[in-house]
């Protein structure tokens, strides 16, 4: 289980040119790190401030696909409903179950007044998940 | 890397890679481009991505870009697939995300002049009316269970709301109403979605547009279609909102599954598909079709707000301020059409992904009105320069499965051109054209800012040229409404 300090840390993504869209270079030392800085990768998309509101909200997500690219995308596609939804960036992530093909997490962000972008979609573009000594790494292309 | 090089010109605007070049292609690459236009392509993927399209299991024919092309996901934007039924392929991928996005063109019987003196508040009163920006609900309340209404019936739903004329529907590809959709086949986090939306514009790309007529090519189609010199036109651009992007994004995630248990052997996991004969396909095809009568719903409600911002602004100061229905096209559809291939009548599944239908002169699925002309195809250019309108061809029916270009196409990332265009800056230049700009996100205004896109003209003078299209009317734009 991880707390809500696991957003600390060097930024562990980088924006990829791509001509319609948008896209980004996600890494992580483990699966975790890897869905943290994901999730923080597609938060630098959708706004550039953080939520001011001091009301904060959290949701329960619960995800099981057959592998581990789909996991990625359900994860990035279930945080960006919240965020078209009610305006939700989450900055906490609770992980109570967490394996390459299955999460179970509460997430808690503040509203933000407005988003900078709409992303619309996360897609499986050339999505391919590359694990090595260094930890999880893949691109991941937006919809905006 | 697939270069523009490995291509043979096999007509004036016309390119080929034969079926040969890959081993998992299943007939040859097409696309549209001049010299010019040929250089640019390889500086992305696109053409890459037009040769995956080129393996999906059923094709027809040929794998077919529009000049238009630019990178996307899976398909090329601009790209074009036709699939034999019954056991061809559909791929949600191959709609994209925003089914069913479009073009719809209303034209007054106003012109510039008249309509000048009024542009400010008529700019701020489209930017109050017609709710912009992410995730924006709208003015429109629907009643439980009145979202089946508009999934099922589309624009009849809106015409039975009060907000279209009947003409507008006979003026709209497929009568704004896609028959065979489910609202069964839409899940329920794509019904939240879409549930407030009806009647917004969104983000991005999307956009609100006064133009005027700027210059007649074609007298005869312009007169037919209704366009004259210096006509204050409107254009809407924009799709299914959240809606088409969830009904997307389920689907996909879904034939992640298909596509093992159909053992389809894909380069790109973004094209998965199903046979259209399997439940997949038939669930994803009557999913799409609600999805896409979402979206000719919403143009339709935008357009009874276009047409109540006109009123406000205009009434008691300009007469017959009224807007009428030139047309309105999709560019993001997969649709079942019967089209000639080598000599045999088929009946086939034409993806167009950033292509727009342009059936020609005698089609029986043209409005009595557009029988002679051809289908208008309506061409917006990035904002602050030109569009255009054209028609279809019977050369588009023989070529390109009845379909031609869809815009401009970018060709600076959003990245790059936020980089090197300021919102600010962008606005003041285009206001100091005479421009009218209502923007919610100047980061927004800079990213569709026109030097990352193509030349317009020079996009629809292929298509032209090519045959593939006939040009009618350019318009230059008056004023811009963005999320």
């Amino acid at each position: 289980m991880t707390g809500p300090d696991n957003m600390q840390g060097p930024v562990r993504f980088e924006e990829i040119e791509h001509t319609a869209d948008r896209a980004l270079r996600i890494y992580g030392a483990t699966w975790e790190a890897f869905l943290l800085n994901a999730a923080k990768g597609m938060n630098s998309l959708l706004a550039t401030a953080p939520g001011r509101s001091r009301a904060r909200k959290s949701k329960e997500i619960d995800l099981q696909t057959i592998d581990a690219e789909s996991l990625l995308v359900a994860w990035l596609s279930e945080l960006a409903y919240w965020a078209e939804a009610e305006s939700l960036v989450f900055d906490q992530f609770v992980f109570h179950e967490l394996e390459t093909t299955r999460v179970r997490s509460t997430v808690a962000g503040a509203t933000v007044e407005k988003l900078d972008r709409h992303v619309k979609a996360v897609t499986y573009h050339d999505l391919k998940i590359a694990k090595d000594a260094a930890g999880f790494s893949a691109t991941v292309v937006f919809d905006v | 890397m697939i270069r523009a090089r490995d291509f043979t010109r096999i007509d004036e605007y016309l390119y080929e890679l034969p079926a040969g070049y890959r081993q998992d292609m299943r007939v040859p690459a097409r696309f549209y481009a001049d010299e010019q236009l040929l250089r640019g392509l390889a500086e992305d993927r696109s053409l890459e991505q037009l040769v995956n399209t080129a393996t999906l299991p059923g094709i027809a024919g040929y794998a077919l870009a529009m000049p238009d092309i630019h990178q996307g996901y899976g398909f090329p934007i601009g790209g074009v697939v036709a699939t034999a039924l019954p056991d061809g392929v559909i791929s949600p991928g191959g709609v994209g995300y925003d089914i069913n996005c479009g073009v719809r063109l209303l034209a007054s019987r106003l012109e510039m002049e008249e309509v000048e003196p009024h542009l400010d508040r008529l700019a701020s009163s489209l930017f109050t009316n017609c709710p912009s920006g992410v995730g924006q609900g709208g003015h429109v309340g629907l009643k439980p269970h009145e979202l089946d209404d508009v999934l099922e019936n589309g624009a009849r739903w809106a015409l039975r709301r009060g907000f279209a004329d009947a003409e507008d529907l006979e003026r709209t590809e497929e009568g704004g109403c896609l028959a065979g959709a489910d609202a069964g086949k839409v899940g329920p986090r794509a019904r939240e979605r879409g549930r407030g939306q009806v009647g917004t514009l969104g983000a991005g790309n999307h956009f609100i547009e006064i133009d005027s007529v700027e210059r007649i090519v074609d007298e005869d189609a312009a007169r037919r279609i209704g366009l004259f010199q210096r006509q204050v036109v409107v254009q809407i651009h924009c799709g299914s909102r959240g809606l088409g992007h969830q009904v997307c994004t389920d689907y996909v995630q879904l034939y992640q599954k298909a596509v093992r248990r159909y053992e389809l052997a894909l380069p790109d996991r973004e094209l998965v598909c199903a046979p259209l004969s399997s439940p997949e396909g038939q669930d994803y095809l009557a999913a799409m079709k609600a999805a896409a009568n979402y979206a000719f719903a919403n143009r339709q409600a935008l357009a009874f707000h276009i047409r109540r911002s006109f009123e406000q602004v205009l009434a008691g100061s300009v007469a017959n301020f009224h807007l009428y229905q030139i047309y309105d096209i999709a560019h993001n559809m997969a649709k079942i059409e019967t089209h000639r291939l080598s000599g045999q009548t088929l009946s086939l599944c034409v993806h167009r992904k950033g292509a727009t239908r342009a059936f020609g002169p005698g089609s029986e699925v043209l409005p009595p009105a557009y029988q002679d002309t051809g289908q208008p195809v309506l061409v917006p250019g990035s904002m602050g320069t030109a569009s255009w309108v054209l028609v279809g061809t019977q050369a588009s029916m023989a070529q390109t499965f009845g379909s031609t270009c869809h815009g401009a196409g970018r060709t600076m990332s959003r990245h790059q051109a936020k980089k090197s265009v300021h919102g600010h800056t962008l606005r003041r230049e285009l206001e100091d054209r005479g421009i009218r700009v209502r923007a919610g996100s100047l980061s927004g205004l800079a990213e569709e800012a026109p030097a990352a896109y193509k030349d317009v003209d020079r996009v629809v003078a292929i298509v032209h040229g090519a045959g593939i299209a006939k040009q009618v009317a350019r318009l230059k734009p008056l004023a811009v409404i963005k999320g």
